[in-house]
């Protein structure tokens, strides 16, 4: 479970968190789902330890990350709002680096890169560089990268952003399956569809603040809207705060 | 030594080869430095054969038309770096444009007129479209201008006049220089343009692994790993300064191979560097390559962007040439132990030292290049700070 308590955080004097709560439960799909600048981008970096709340804590499987980033960073996988992809390495160079330093050796190392190579179809990309991969590609290798030291966590930063058809489905079904086996899922989203396909539960941020929350059907029932893209506007818009769903918020 | 043998199997093992890949697949940066360390051993070799030319031309030689009108003449201008070639005839202008520098010419009745006190002329004749024109006539003016005082004061002595009234003073120059020290001046150069070398053959990898990693977004995709930062630094330092080094080093098994090649014995530089004297400095350079790596990758990180970067550590690459010209200059006694334990100054003394084949104490150089690892170790500790400003971050 990832566990947001109370955060707040400004950048030069202006807030970008108020207060933020909510909880991640484990084996779900949950999406944050906000404007830009809701603050979406800057809580999933504080939940990676990448930035530092100015109050309230966040826990990953029960780590406090300002205690123990490195403890967290262990079970977190993360894909980012761009890929990061070191272009003078394969892709094969480049999941065995960071599966080692993962800690993950010898014939683990063999299996966990074999099981991303195929989940995430990377044989024709393996022996190449990354330099000139398409954005679709460069996501497949980054989310390889998130998943090769087998994460409990997982967070992804607007994933499906730039993708194409396919990729975009090749990456849906990915987290659907690592959702079944058990992985906590946090995705950021501008995309209704994608996150009414996939999330078992949504947190709408407006403001910096979670401003409604709960599964995607409750949310619209409460908010009396018959679609997400209505409630999303009403909940981040309409100043109205929809509980749903059991989340806490 | 089992930590650091569990850390290199381990993660901080993965990111050191990771790291290295990256410096070493990177053609841009790998031509830079070949290019650069390459560069100044050969223009260095250029510049000793054109020493020598310069040495060489330093002799002026005078074609003399005449010679048989004034034989003293010929004798007091004969010597030293004059060289004289007493001519029947010829014309002055082919003679110019021959191998001649300058062409003193002497009228059939110079003797009568010298003895009849009548002054009789000279002709010189220079080609002032030559660049050895203006020295060739000082030159002979001079060797001139002493015998000539030397008649004045035979004949004032003759007429019974002391010649110290026509002369207050006497004044010579003498050039206390010889080849050897012109020579020492051209290896003098070598260890500020080794330690140049290793600036220049870094930079490009220091921007890449700090300021273009951030800007790819990829140093934050490191920061996400469970390691340590003081590895991340670390890491990089090393692979930064592996450039440095091999650049170095490359630039100095370059100028001892073309040392064959340079005319230093007739410079009067006699060659004393040997192959473990090669060796010493190449060791010695290592602990400096470090200290550069970790300062181009600490003022990179803090930098606005990649050409930011790039701008900061080309000024940074000029400092310590300027610092260590402007040290020379000041004739601070730079041979004193504190001195020693100076970055920079240090390798500076040992390799001018090693070049002429002296040695230096083994207790300094270890000093030294502790002192040196010292800083390397501190400015890792503030880089591993750096690493956590969340302004690294492009959306912080």
């Amino acid at each position: 479970m990832i566990e947001v308590d109370a955060i707040s955080k400004e950048f030069a004097g202006r807030p970008v968190l108020r207060d933020l709560d909510f909880r991640v439960p484990d084996g779900r799909i949950t999406a944050l789902l906000g404007a830009n600048g809701a603050g979406k981008t800057s809580c999933l970096r504080i939940i990676a330890g990448l930035l530092r709340p100015d109050a309230g804590t966040v826990r990953v499987g029960g780590i406090d990350v300002a205690r123990d980033p490195l403890g967290v960073r262990r079970q977190l996988g993360v894909v980012g709002d761009r890929e990061g992809l070191y272009e003078r390495l394969t892709v094969e160079e480049y999941l065995t680096l960071f599966a080692r330093i993962q800690g993950i050796t010898g014939t683990a190392l063999r299996q966990s890169l074999d099981d991303v190579r195929r989940e995430l179809e990377l044989e024709p990309l393996w022996k190449r560089r990354t330099r000139g991969f398409s954005q679709g590609e460069r996501m497949k290798v980054s989310l390889a990268r998130a998943l090769v030291h087998r994460p409990q966590h997982l967070i992804l930063d607007e994933p499906t952003r730039g993708l194409d058809v396919l990729a975009a489905r090749l990456l849906r079904r990915t987290l659907l399956r690592l959702r079944d086996a058990g992985t906590t899922i946090l995705f950021s989203s501008h995309v209704m569809s994608e996150v009414l396909e996939l999330s078992d539960t949504v947190l709408v941020m407006a403001a910096g603040r979670v401003v409604g929350s709960g599964a995607p059907q409750a949310l619209m029932r409460e908010a009396g809207c018959s679609n997400l893209e209505d409630t999303f506007v009403a909940l981040a818009y309409g100043e109205r705060r929809v509980q749903g769903g059991g989340v806490p918020a | 030594m089992n930590r650091l043998a569990s850390i290199l199997r381990g993660p901080g093992g993965a990111l050191l080869y990771k790291e290295f890949l990256e410096a070493w697949r990177d053609r841009r940066a790998l031509w830079m430095a070949i290019c650069f360390s390459l560069m100044f051993p050969v223009m260095l070799a250029a510049g000793s054969v054109f020493m020598l030319k310069k040495h060489t031309e330093e002799d002026t030689r005078l074609a003399l038309l005449g010679a048989a009108h004034a034989p003293l003449l010929e004798d007091r201008l004969r010597g030293g770096s004059l060289k004289v070639d007493a001519l029947d005839g010829g014309d002055p202008a082919a003679l110019l444009a021959g191998d001649y520098d300058i062409v003193l010419s002497v009228q059939d009745g110079f003797a009568e007129g010298y003895r009849n006190f009548e002054a009789p002329p000279l002709y010189l004749y220079i080609d002032s479209s030559s660049s050895a024109a203006v020295r060739a006539q000082r030159h002979l003016q001079e060797r001139l201008g002493v015998f000539r005082q030397l008649v004045v004061q035979q004949r004032v002595i003759a007429r019974g006049v002391a010649p110290q009234l026509l002369a207050p003073w006497h004044l010579e120059v003498r050039d206390v220089s010889t080849p050897s020290r012109r020579g020492a001046m051209l290896l003098a150069m070598v260890p500020g343009l080794l330690i140049l070398t290793l600036f220049v053959a870094s930079l490009a990898t220091s921007v890449d692994t700090s300021a273009g990693e951030r800007e790819r977004l990829s140093l934050e995709t490191l920061l996400l790993q469970p390691l340590p930062a003081w590895q991340v630094i670390l890491a990089k330092t090393l692979a930064v300064a592996s450039m440095g080094w091999a650049g170095a080093l490359l630039a100095l098994v370059a100028l001892v191979s073309l040392m064959p090649l340079m005319p230093l014995a007739e410079l009067g530089i006699q060659q004393a560097t040997t192959a473990s004297g090669v060796l010493t400095m190449g060791l010695l350079l290592l602990p400096l390559a470090l200290l550069v790596a970790v300062v181009q990758i600490l003022l990179a990180l803090r930098s606005r962007s990649f050409k930011d970067a790039q701008t900061q550590l080309s000024i940074l690459q000029v400092a310590p040439v300027v610092l260590l010209m402007m040290l020379d200059m000041s004739r601070a006694e730079l041979g004193g132990f504190l001195w020693q334990l100076v970055p920079l100054v240090g390798q500076q003394q040992w390799l001018k030292a090693l070049l002429v084949g002296e040695t230096v104490p083994l207790m300094t150089l270890l000093a030294g290049s502790g002192a040196t690892l010292l800083l390397v170790a501190v400015a890792i500790r503030f880089g591993a700070t750096a690493l956590q400003r969340e302004s690294l971050l492009s959306a912080a």
